[in-house]
């Protein structure tokens, strides 16, 4: 019987320590792609043009990208963007503590991948999204935001965090 | 002597203009002595860990400066957590409430402990 308790006091510790190994080791931006949806926050900005922006642009199924001009990481997800916007997604900008001037020579140096790009010089709307830098990327549907990825925007995130999504929720839809 | 003090009077000038533009103003001392409880108790979200006090990340400015807002319109400490954790999730709250699965956070290591306790009394026993 006392094996048992001996065994015990060796094997609770060690399934405490990988409980908590694990918890340590896993990337914490992974755990948050998977969120509860989440109404778009309301807001008043025009888009980088000046134009007034028609909130209807997010009832289908698009991506909210936050970048700048001085943002180095943007630059490194600026040709996957462009291939997304291309063939598989509404993409969308929101242009986060830049100056309209900067943003727009950007777009016009490197190519705009974007339907348009919301202008937030003070990070209003982005910080109503909970951004906490730039670049980040939600998926939003119907006017809500049902994912949500940190950092640079690639194919294997793509594949990993937002497919699956996408997926969930079409299959929702039908 | 003369440089030296002008040199002295300029960094002191510089420095001062530096730090001018995070200057919080109350409008009495309980909203100051709560504004700071309150930024050493929420998360940077930016950070690996440490609280907005701690960190100087834009993020955190903003963090800051909302918190700050929020204390000059009159909300509640309570309020001003709710606002944070709506955006930044309930891992922004460094002092999370007593109430439901937050049991289990705050008592979690004693649970265990004392399992460990009964356990190895258990096993001298036998």
């Amino acid at each position: 019987m006392s094996s048992i308790y001996r065994f015990l006091i060796i094997l609770l510790p060690l399934l405490v320590f990988i409980f908590y190994g694990k918890v340590l080791l896993t990337d914490r931006i992974d755990s948050s792609n998977y969120m509860q949806p989440k109404n778009l926050p309301q807001f008043e900005l025009l888009d980088l043009n000046n134009q007034e922006i028609d909130i209807a642009a997010f009832d289908e199924l698009s991506l909210l990208n936050v970048w700048a001009s001085w943002c180095i990481t943007c630059l490194v997800e600026h040709p996957y963007l462009t291939q997304l916007s291309e063939k598989e997604i509404n993409l969308i900008g929101l242009n986060y503590k830049d100056s309209q001037e900067n943003a727009l020579k950007w777009l016009g140096k490197r190519g705009n991948p974007y339907t348009f790009s919301i202008f937030d010089p003070r990070g209003d709307l982005a910080f109503d999204l909970g951004v906490t830098g730039a670049p980040e990327t939600f998926l939003i549907l119907n006017q809500q935001v049902i994912g949500h990825i940190q950092g640079e925007l690639n194919q294997e995130k793509w594949q990993s965090t937002f497919v699956p999504l996408i997926q969930a929720a079409k299959e929702a839809s039908k | 002597m003369k440089a030296s003090i002008l040199v002295c009077c300029a960094f002191l000038i510089a420095s001062s203009m530096v730090f001018s533009d995070v200057v919080y103003k109350f409008e009495n001392t309980i909203q100051e002595k709560r504004f700071y409880s309150l930024i050493s108790e929420i998360r940077c979200p930016k950070c690996t860990s440490g609280s907005i006090a701690s960190s100087d990340v834009p993020v955190s400015r903003d963090l800051k400066r909302r918190v700050y807002e929020q204390i000059l319109s009159g909300s509640s400490d309570q309020e001003i957590k709710d606002y944070v954790t709506e955006r930044f999730g309930a891992s922004s709250d460094y002092k999370p409430a007593f109430e439901g699965a937050n049991y289990f956070l705050w008592f979690g290591p004693f649970i265990f402990l004392g399992l460990l306790m009964l356990i190895f009394l258990l096993s001298r026993r036998l």
